[in-house]
C-alpha cells in the first residue's frame, strides 16, 4: 500500500501498450523478457500491471442463465431454424458468387461505369427536360445485398458513431471520441 | 465421414437404420463432439440442417455471453443471438469456408449487436429531444428513478462498470469484449473485425485506459 500511495499511478509510456499485452499474454517471447526485466526495477510498471490484474476480471458481468432458459433457447432457434428452411434461394446463390474482396472493387468500378455513362449520354436516354433518375435510386438495387452490407458495418462504425455524437442533445458533450 | 459411420459401432448403425435415418444426420444427433466445425459447416451446406443446430448447439453460450455484454439485457441478448445464428443460416452459402467458421459468424453477432445499441442509443436521444423540447427533460440522462435494488454494491459496481464499457467506442469495446470476455486472441479478433493486428492492440490499448480512468477507485 506504501507503494502505491508513493508512486504516480501512470506506467511508463513506452511499456504501457505492452503491459496490457502481457496482462493478455499476447507478447512474442523477446518482448515478454524485455518488460519483465523492465518491471524488475519499475515499481510504476509494477503497480500499474497489478491495477490491470485487479480491475480488468471486475469488468466481467456474469450472467448465467437457468438450464430451462437454454433449453427455451435450443427449442426457439430449433424451430425458428425450420421455419428458415434449409432450401438455397436465388440470393443466396447469387450472394454466393460473391466474394469478401471483389464485392467493393465491382461496385466501385459499377458506379464509376454508371456516372461516366450518365454524364457523357445525358440528353440521349432522356428528354432534356426530364431529369435522368438519382444515383440513389439507382443504387436502391443494391438493397438486397443487405447481408453483405451489415457484414461491413464495421468499416462505417467510426463515421456513423462521428455523425451520431454531432447529433447528440443540446448541452450533451459528446463522449465517443474517436 | 464413412470412417465415422463404420465406427459408430452395429448398434448404432442398426439403431440408425431401423428409424430409416441418414446415416450421417444420426451421427451427428448422437455425437456432434466427433464432427470439428468445418465439417459441419459442410454438411450445413449440403442442407442438413441438424448439422448447423449442433454448430448452435456448439455457440450458443458463447454467442448469447457476447450479447449479454452489449446489451445487459437476458431476452435481448437472446434474441441478437438467435438472429444472428438465423442470419448465418441464411447465408451460409456465401461462406466460402477459407474463415473459421466462429470468427465469420462473431462478425455476424458484433455486427447485429452494435447496431443494437446504435438503434437504442438513437431512440434514447430521440426520447431525451422530445423530453426537452416538451420542457420535461428535467430529470438529466434516461435513467429511471432508483430502485431499491441499486441500493446494493455490486448492482452499482455492475451498472457503472456497464456504463464504461458502453462509453466506449465501438471498435474498442468490440475489442476489449472480445479480449476480456471471450479471450479471442489479437489474431482472432482481427479476423472478426477484418483489421490489421496493430489496429487492434491500439483499440484494445486505448479501451483498457479509457476503463481504467472511468473505473479508477475499483482497483
Amino acid at each position: 500500500m506504501a507503494e502505491r500511495e508513493d508512486l504516480p499511478r501512470q506506467a511508463c509510456a513506452r511499456f504501457e501498450e505492452d503491459l496490457i499485452l502481457y496482462h493478455y499474454q499476447e507478447l512474442s517471447d523477446a518482448t515478454r523478457h524485455g518488460i519483465e526485466t523492465h518491471l524488475e526495477g519499475c515499481a510504476a510498471c509494477r503497480l500499474s500491471l497489478e491495477e490491470l490484474r485487479s480491475l480488468l476480471p471486475k469488468t466481467i458481468v456474469a450472467d448465467d442463465p437457468p438450464a430451462a432458459f437454454w433449453q427455451s433457447y435450443s427449442n426457439d432457434i430449433h424451430e425458428r431454424l425450420s421455419v428458415s428452411g434449409n432450401t438455397t434461394g436465388w440470393r443466396e446463390v447469387l450472394l454466393s458468387l460473391f466474394r469478401s474482396w471483389p464485392v467493393p472493387v465491382a461496385a466501385t468500378a459499377a458506379i464509376f461505369a454508371l456516372a461516366i455513362t450518365l454524364t457523357l449520354t445525358r440528353g440521349q436516354w432522356w428528354p432534356r427536360e426530364t431529369p435522368p433518375p438519382e444515383l440513389g435510386e439507382m443504387l436502391s438495387v443494391t438493397d438486397n445485398l443487405e447481408f453483405l452490407k451489415s457484414m461491413d458495418f464495421f468499416d462505417s462504425i467510426d463515421l456513423l458513431e462521428a455523425m451520431e455524437g454531432q447529433e447528440g442533445p443540446k448541452g450533451e458533450t459528446s463522449h465517443r471520441a474517436l | 465421414m464413412d470412417d465415422r459411420w463404420l465406427q459408430q459401432g452395429e448398434a448404432g448403425r442398426i439403431l440408425s437404420l431401423r428409424h430409416n435415418e441418414d446415416p450421417t444426420r444420426a451421427m451427428i444427433t448422437s455425437r456432434p463432439a466427433e464432427f470439428g466445425d468445418d465439417e459441419l459447416v459442410a454438411l450445413a451446406q449440403q442442407g442438413q440442417r441438424q448439422a448447423f443446430e449442433s454448430l448452435v448447439e456448439r455457440y450458443k453460450h458463447k454467442a448469447y455471453r457476447i450479447a449479454f455484454d452489449f446489451t445487459r439485457d437476458r431476452e435481448e441478448a437472446k434474441d441478437l443471438s438467435q438472429e444472428a445464428f438465423l442470419n448465418a443460416f441464411r447465408h451460409l452459402g456465401s461462406f466460402d469456408r477459407r474463415a473459421k467458421f466462429y470468427t465469420w459468424f462473431y462478425r455476424i453477432l458484433v455486427n447485429l449487436c452494435i447496431d443494437y445499441r446504435r438503434r437504442k442509443t438513437r431512440i434514447r436521444m430521440e426520447s431525451l429531444d422530445e423530453r426537452t423540447e416538451q420542457g420535461k427533460g428535467t430529470d438529466g440522462i434516461a435513467d429511471p428513478a432508483p430502485s431499491a435494488d441499486q441500493q446494493a454494491i455490486s448492482r452499482q459496481m455492475s451498472e457503472r462498470i456497464g456504463a464504461a464499457l458502453a462509453a466506449l467506442p465501438a471498435k474498442q469495446r468490440t475489442t476489449f469484449l472480445l479480449k476480456n470476455h471471450e479471450g479471442l486472441s489479437i489474431r482472432e479478433i482481427a479476423e472478426v473485425m477484418k483489421a490489421a493486428e496493430g489496429t487492434v492492440k491500439s483499440h484494445l490499448h486505448r479501451a483498457v485506459t479509457a476503463l481504467k480512468q472511468r473505473l479508477a477507485e475499483l482497483t
